[in-house]
C-alpha cells in the first residue's frame, strides 16, 4: 500500500512542482506585494511597508475600482443569462434532426476556436464608425446611429453581444453533451403520465441537467468576470469608464501607472470577491437541488 | 510597397557604394559576432518598417549579424519592452525609446550608456559615424553629463495638413466667402480652422463626397487622444508642460498649475467642438487612423504626425490625395508663436524616438555595431523618404530628399526651418502614470459625458494626486 502511494506521489510530483511554481508562487508574491506601497516611478522607488491594511483601506474608498467591480458583475450576469438561454435553446435544437445539421453545428462552433484578441479585432472592423458595415447598415435600414466611441450604453452592449457570440457555442456544446447523456426512462414515464413538453422540460430536463448547468455557470461566470482582451481591442475601456471592467482597470493601474502594490491588492481583493460570488452561487444551486430531491 | 522596393534598390546601391569605403571595417568588426541574432522591439511605423525590412538585411549581409526587429503596436511595444527590462530577462537587445518615455527609462536605469560603451571599446567605433552628425533631437537622449543613451531613428514634427484641391476649388472659395465674409484659406487661427471645418463638412455632403472638415485624433479608450490634447492642441493655445508647474509639480490652477486654467479650457472646448465636423471614425481614431483617414481623402484639414506626412503626400499606392497635400504650421493663439520663437514655449510636439540598449541585453557589443550602422549618414536619405523622418543635419541637403520635399509641399524644409518652435515631452519620470490619470477625463469630454471645464478640473485633481502619491510635491 505504502509502496503504491509512494509511486503515485512520485508520478504526481512533477505536476505538483509545476503547479506550485506557476500557481502558488506568483499568488503568494502578489499577496506579499499587496502589502506594500510600491511604484518604481516614485521619488522613492523602493517597496515601503505601510501596514497590512494600507492598500486595502485605500481600495475601499476607490470609486473607480468599486464601480469597475459593479460593472464586471453586471456584465457577467447579463452575458450569463443570454448565453445560457441561447445555448440551451440551441442545444435542444441540435438534439433533433434537421437538414444541414452537421454543417450548422460546425459553423456554430467556429467562434470558440478564435483567440479573444482576434474576436475583438473582428468586431472592431465590423462595427467601427465610418468604416464598418454594421453602423452603415443600421443607419441605412433603421436610421440608428451606432457609435460606441461616443455612447457608453452602446459600448457596453457591443461587448455583451461580442461575448455572447464568442461563448454561446461553448455553452451549447456542453449542454448538448449533457442532454445527450440523460436517461430516457423518466421521459417515457412522464409521457405515459400525460405530461406535455413544457412540463417535461421544467420538471425533468432542468433538474437532471443541474450538475452540468453548475459547471457551465461557473466556467462562464469566472471567465466573464476576468474579461480583458476583447474589450481592450474593441473599446480600450472607454468611452470614459464605460467598459473599464476590473481586469482592464487592474492592467491600467499596474502597467500604465505602475502602482504595483496597489494593483496587487486590487487583484487579491477581486479574486476574493470572485470566489465569494461563486461560492454563494454554488451554495444556492446545491441547496435548491437538494430540496428538489 | 513600391516605395519600399525603390528604397531597397537605393539602399543596395548605397550599400555597394559603401562597400568601396568602410565595408571591410564592418566585416572585420562584425566577424566575432557573426551568427548572433539581435532581437529588437519597436513601434510599427514607416521608419520602423524600413529599419526592419531594409537596414537589418543590409547589416546582416555586411556583418553576419542577424537583426530581428519586432515592429508592433504602440501599446504592445511598451508592454513588451518595459516588462523585459523590469524582469531583466534579456529578451531584447535593443528597444525603441520614444522621446516622452526616455526620462522614465533613465530614471529607472534601464539603459546602457552608449557613449561610455563606445569609449571603452575603441574597436567597436565605426569609421565615419559621429554622434555630432545628428540634429539637436539627440539631446533628448542624453543625460546630464551629455552621454548618449539612445540613437535617434526617427524625428518629425506634427504639422497642419490640408487638401489643396478642396481649398483651391473655385466654387468652394465663392461659397465660403459668401457664407463667412472672408476668403477661404488654410487656417492660421482657431476661428478660421473651425470655420473651414464647418464649411467643408457641408460642402462635401452637398457635393456627394465622403469627406469632412477636419480630422480629430479623439479615441475615447486610447491615450492617443490625451496626447493630442496635451502635446498638440494645448501647446498651440499656450498650455505647456501639461499645465504642470515644473517647480512645485502642481497642475491645478489653485495650486499654481495651468491644466484647468483658461488656456487649457479654451483648447479643450475648441477641440471637442470640432467633433461634429470630423469623420465618424474620429472617436475611435489614434494617430494611425488619423493618417489613414486623411490619406483616404476623408478630411479637408487636420493635425497629422509628420511620420505620415511624406507618404500621404507622395505614395499613390496608399494615399488618395497625392499631389493635393498642403503642409503648414498649425494655427496658434496670439502670443504663442512669439513665446515659442524665444524659447519660452512651443507650438506642438517634436516627436520621435531612438534605439537604446537595455542593461539586460546579452549582446551589447553587437548591438552597438547595429546602432552605429543605422546612425550612418549614408543610410539616412532613403530612410527619410520611406518614413518622413530626419535625424541627421546633412539629410536635408540630399538630392533625393529634396525631390520628395518638393512633392510633399516642403514638409522637410518646414521641419528644418521651424523645428525649433516645437518641443519634446516635458521631462517627467512619471510620464505614463500621469498621462493615465488624465486619460479618462479627456475621454469623457470627447464623449460628451463631462463638460471640458469639469473634465479638466477632474484631470488636474487626478494628476496632482498621482504626483503627490509618487512623492514629487515635496
Amino acid at each position: 500500500m505504502f509502496s503504491n502511494n509512494k509511486t503515485g506521489w512520485l508520478l504526481l510530483s512533477p505536476t505538483i512542482l509545476i503547479l506550485f511554481l506557476v500557481g502558488l508562487v506568483p499568488f503568494f508574491y502578489v499577496l506579499y506585494v499587496g502589502f506594500f506601497k510600491w511604484n518604481p516611478l516614485a521619488v522613492d522607488p523602493s517597496m515601503q511597508f505601510e501596514g497590512f491594511g494600507y492598500n486595502y483601506r485605500e481600495l475601499i474608498f476607490d470609486e473607480v475600482f468599486l464601480s469597475s467591480i459593479w460593472r464586471s458583475i453586471r456584465f457577467a450576469v447579463v452575458t450569463l443569462f443570454f448565453e445560457l438561454s441561447l445555448g440551451f435553446l440551441l442545444a435542444l435544437s441540435l438534439l433533433s434532426s434537421f437538414p444541414l445539421k452537421s454543417f450548422f453545428r460546425g459553423v456554430h462552433t467556429l467562434p470558440l476556436v478564435i483567440a479573444p484578441i482576434v474576436v475583438g479585432s473582428i468586431f472592431k472592423l465590423f462595427s467601427v464608425q465610418g468604416l464598418g458595415p454594421l453602423p452603415h447598415f443600421l443607419k441605412d435600414f433603421f436610421g440608428y446611429t451606432l457609435n460606441y466611441g461616443l455612447n457608453a450604453d452602446q459600448a457596453f452592449w457591443m461587448i455583451v453581444i461580442m461575448d455572447i457570440w464568442h461563448w454561446t457555442p461553448f455553452v451549447t456544446l456542453t449542454l448538448l453533451a449533457g442532454l445527450s447523456a440523460l436517461p430516457q426512462d423518466p421521459y417515457e414515464s412522464a409521457k405515459i403520465d400525460g405530461a406535455n413538453n413544457f412540463q417535461i422540460f421544467i420538471y425533468i430536463t432542468i433538474p437532471m441537467m443541474v450538475p452540468v448547468l453548475i459547471v457551465v455557470i461557473f466556467i462562464r461566470l469566472m471567465d466573464s468576470l476576468k474579461i480583458v482582451d476583447e474589450v481592450w481591442m474593441l473599446t480600450g475601456g472607454g468611452p470614459g469608464y464605460a467598459t473599464r471592467f476590473t481586469g482592464i482597470h487592474i492592467w491600467k493601474e499596474v502597467f500604465e501607472k505602475r502602482f504595483y502594490g496597489f494593483g496587487s491588492a486590487m487583484s487579491i481583493l477581486y479574486l476574493y470577491i470572485t470566489i465569494v460570488i461563486c461560492w454563494l452561487l454554488y451554495s444556492v444551486m446545491v441547496s435548491r437541488g437538494k430540496s428538489e430531491d | 510597397m513600391k516605395k519600399l522596393v525603390i528604397a531597397l534598390v537605393a539602399s543596395i546601391f548605397s550599400f555597394s557604394v559603401m562597400a568601396d569605403g568602410h565595408a571591410e571595417w564592418w566585416k572585420k568588426a562584425g566577424a566575432p559576432y557573426a551568427g548572433t541574432v539581435l532581437q529588437g522591439v519597436a513601434e510599427n511605423t514607416p521608419p520602423g518598417q524600413f529599419a526592419g525590412e531594409v537596414l537589418a538585411k543590409d547589416f546582416e549581409a555586411l556583418t553576419g549579424i542577424k537583426v530581428q526587429l519586432e515592429n508592433t503596436s504602440w501599446d504592445s511595444m511598451y508592454d513588451k519592452a518595459i516588462k523585459d527590462m523590469e524582469a531583466n530577462s534579456g529578451i531584447y537587445d535593443f528597444v525603441y525609446i520614444e522621446q516622452d518615455i526616455v526620462y522614465d527609462y533613465l530614471n529607472r536605469d534601464f539603459l546602457v550608456n552608449i557613449s561610455e560603451g563606445l569609449a571603452n571599446n575603441p574597436d567597436l567605433q565605426a569609421p565615419g559615424v559621429s554622434l555630432d552628425d545628428f540634429t539637436t533631437f539627440i539631446d533628448y537622449f542624453k543625460d546630464g553629463s551629455g552621454d548618449v543613451f539612445g540613437v535617434p531613428m526617427e524625428a518629425f514634427i506634427k504639422v497642419y495638413l490640408y487638401r489643396k484641391d478642396l481649398f483651391e476649388a473655385a466654387d468652394a472659395k465663392a461659397a465660403f466667402r459668401a457664407q463667412y465674409g472672408y476668403g477661404l484659406a488654410p487656417a492660421t487661427s482657431f476661428e478660421q480652422y473651425r470655420d473651414n471645418a464647418e464649411f467643408f463638412t457641408h460642402y462635401c455632403a452637398d457635393n456627394g463626397m465622403e469627406c469632412w472638415g477636419t480630422t480629430v485624433q479623439g479615441h475615447t479608450g486610447h491615450p492617443a487622444s490625451t496626447y493630442e490634447f496635451l502635446e498638440s492642441i494645448g501647446p498651440s493655445f499656450g498650455l505647456y508642460n501639461w499645465g504642470v508647474n515644473m517647480d512645485s509639480y502642481q497642475s491645478c490652477v489653485e495650486n499654481g498649475g495651468q491644466l484647468n486654467g483658461g488656456r487649457a479650457k479654451a483648447a479643450l472646448n475648441f477641440w471637442t467642438q470640432l467633433l461634429p465636423f470630423a469623420p465618424p471614425e474620429a472617436l475611435q481614431s489614434t494617430w494611425s487612423e488619423v493618417g489613414a483617414s486623411f490619406a483616404a481623402g476623408r478630411a479637408a484639414q487636420g493635425w497629422v504626425y509628420g511620420e505620415n506626412a511624406a507618404w500621404i503626400a507622395t505614395d499613390a499606392e496608399k494615399s488618395a490625395v497625392v499631389g493635393n497635400v498642403g503642409v503648414m504650421l498649425p494655427p496658434t493663439a496670439p502670443g504663442v508663436m512669439t513665446q515659442a520663437a524665444s524659447g519660452n514655449g512651443y507650438i506642438g510636439y517634436f516627436d520621435g524616438g531612438a534605439y537604446g540598449i537595455p542593461h539586460s541585453s546579452k549582446n551589447k557589443e553587437a548591438t552597438m555595431l547595429w546602432l552605429q550602422y543605422v546612425a550612418q549618414n549614408e543610410v539616412q536619405a532613403d530612410w527619410a523618404i520611406a518614413g518622413g523622418r530626419i535625424t541627421h543635419k546633412s539629410t536635408y541637403a540630399d538630392p533625393k530628399v529634396m525631390a520628395v520635399d518638393e512633392q510633399a509641399d516642403g514638409y522637410f524644409t518646414l521641419m528644418r526651418d521651424t523645428g525649433f518652435l516645437y518641443a519634446g515631452a516635458p521631462p517627467f519620470p512619471f510620464h505614463g502614470a500621469g498621462r493615465a490619470a488624465i486619460d479618462p477625463f479627456i475621454y469623457k469630454a470627447l464623449a460628451g459625458e463631462m463638460t471640458p471645464e469639469a473634465a479638466l478640473d477632474g484631470a488636474c485633481a487626478a494628476l496632482d494626486k498621482v504626483m503627490s502619491d509618487l512623492g514629487y510635491q515635496g
